[in-house]
């Protein structure tokens, strides 16, 4: 039997456009929108937030995106899966059903999922004999950083997310699933699939569709090689993947809003088919392992674009996990000068920095000073500096042990204002920021919980 | 001077300190090129100061496309390096000002 199911991306990351999300719901003919707002830095940012107060912890543009884009969602059915519960999912669940009584929705389900929050686990594990080898560093055992963890956080898959659809969820909330799990697990839904009985080709095709919308408008114009092509990127349109599956295997068409700006063709989903990947032949997922080395793409025309042939392979036993640690700070500042000779004065004033810098008996652990609009993206690849610039921006940044090393940083650029050459002039510092460093690693399937709640909103 | 910019797309993003480059052949019968100019030596001559680890380039026939994963890429990753562009957006951009004329 062959069936069909349409779901559309709302979002990439915290502090997305909502526009482009309530359009979907609006004029998108789709069934479910997966939204997703995590980085890797933001379970870390969340977690010391609801450790201040309990009913934190989640993103906030949550209930703003909510209260926009409720009304076309309960008007055309459309079913919402979002990652922005964060390190908080159930006090998120809380306040999305606090919005939706407000609103009126009464009897709109509420699911939350839960289990991928691992802090508390993390030294039974280590007593147990895992040893959390850092996947970057190939360093083994937490103790050079263990005081100083602030999160710790297992990417889990799809199977929370499934049961509160099962169980007749409007909305599910998620902490940090993998970006993909928030289309595969419709998938599974609508399509009867189970972990039990995997059909592993098709939970493949599944994580492949999955990573190609997962970033929302970067596979429908944004960041793209043709960006130029791209119509009107202010009203762009987010993806929608209109799914089959039939007896021969999962296919899709990749699409956008109806009438919405930005494109879909072969590059856009090329460059983002690898964008953030690693071996192509086995992109890990806690729900499989996708294959992108079979996947082709034909295009329709009209922004369509048929996606055939995708194939994975079972699911891992471990799950990533990403561990954040305090790891010091970083002072930054900012000062631009002027001709003539602005690139003397510059290079005086990085003279001057680093006179100050040791006088002030700093010895930062990494030291970066580039020029805007010269070489601060490309480094040393960069060409070389014009000769005769009208003016030169110098960006000072430096991680440091203490806060008050970053301050130095911080405030001894700024003195370039006043002790610089003629004509220098400067922008609003930032205040020094910590750093978070992470640890990413493995931890065992077994060892976490996975768990849901559906509740009625009254 | 003939860049891998004229025969080539490409993308970057970061995992960690690790930041991945997808380069794809403009048309299928650049692709031998891009095989032929884009390879762990060439990326790290032209890379380096950027990349300090190790580097590996995988094929993707299907699509005329190899992916570069470079380990020790971002100064320590998108939360501790000091670096401008945090989560490696430009190093593709970077790739691509490759000059190519003597790879292939």
């Amino acid at each position: 039997m062959t069936r069909r199911v349409r779901i559309g991306s709302g979002s990439a990351y915290w502090g997305d456009m909502f526009e482009p999300a309530v359009a979907l719901a609006e004029r998108g003919d789709v069934s479910y929108i997966g939204f997703d707002f995590l980085a890797e830095l933001t379970m870390s940012i969340f977690q010391r937030a609801k450790a201040k107060d309990p009913e934190k912890g989640y993103i906030p543009d949550l209930l703003t995106l909510l209260r926009l884009i409720l009304p076309a969602a309960r008007e055309h059915g459309v079913k919402l899966i979002l990652n922005g519960g964060a390190a908080n999912p159930a006090a998120a669940g809380r306040a999305v059903a606090a919005l939706a009584a407000e609103l009126g929705y009464k009897g709109l389900r509420v699911g939350t999922v839960s289990g991928d929050d691992i802090l508390g686990q993390l030294d039974d594990l280590a007593t147990s004999g895992w040893v959390f080898e850092n996947l970057d560093t190939g360093e083994r055992g937490l103790d050079s950083v263990r005081g100083d963890v602030v999160a710790a956080h297992a990417y889990i898959g799809s199977e929370g997310i499934v049961g509160a659809l099962a169980d007749g969820a409007d909305i599910v909330i998620t902490g940090r699933v993998a970006d993909s799990a928030l289309y595969v697990a419709p998938l599974m839904h609508e399509f009867g699939w189970t972990f039990e009985d995997p059909d592993w080709d098709r939970i493949g095709a599944a994580i492949t569709l999955g990573h190609l919308v997962e970033c929302a408008e970067c596979v429908t114009g944004g960041m793209s090689n043709v960006w130029d092509l791209a119509r009107c990127p202010w009203d762009i349109g987010f993806p929608i993947l209109d799914v089959t599956d039939a007896s021969d295997g999962v296919s899709a068409v990749l699409e956008k809003t109806p009438g919405s700006g930005g494109i879909v063709n072969q590059w856009t989903v090329k460059e983002h088919l690898l964008y953030e990947t690693h071996d192509p032949a086995s992109y890990l997922m806690p729900d499989g392992i996708g294959d992108f080395t079979t996947l082709q793409i034909e295009e329709l025309g009209d922004d369509r674009v048929r996606l055939t042939g995708m194939s994975g392979r079972a699911r891992p036993e471990t799950l990533k996990a990403q561990i954040g640690y305090r790891d010091g700070w970083i002072g930054e500042g900012q000062v631009v000068f002027s001709w003539p000779d602005a690139p003397g004065k510059a290079r005086r004033g990085m003279e001057f920095l680093q006179h100050r810098f040791a006088q002030a008996g700093i010895d930062p652990l990494a030291l970066e000073m580039r020029f805007l609009g010269v070489d601060a993206l490309h480094g040393d690849v960069a060409p070389p500096m014009p000769t005769d610039p009208d003016e030169l921006c110098l960006r000072v940044a430096a991680r440091t042990r203490t806060r008050e090393e970053a301050d130095v940083v911080r405030r001894e650029v700024t003195h370039l204002w006043t002790v610089g050459g003629l004509g220098t002039a400067f922008g609003t510092p930032s205040p020094p920021r910590p750093v978070i460093g992470l640890w990413p690693t493995l931890v065992p399937r077994a060892a976490v919980n996975v768990s849901w709640n559906v509740e009625e909103v009254r | 001077m003939e860049l891998l910019a004229d025969i080539a797309y490409g993308r970057s993003g970061d995992k960690g300190d690790v930041c991945n480059i997808g380069i794809m052949a403009k048309r299928p019968d650049l692709y031998p090129r891009v095989l032929q100019c884009v390879t762990p030596d060439s990326v790290r001559r032209h890379l380096a100061g950027l990349v300090t680890g190790d580097i590996t380039v995988y094929r993707l026939d299907n699509i005329e496309a190899v992916n570069v994963v470079m380990r020790g890429a971002l100064g320590g990753g998108a939360t501790r390096t000091t670096r401008f562009d945090q989560t490696g957006k430009a190093m593709g951009t970077a790739l691509l000002r490759m000059p190519i004329g003597e790879l292939s």
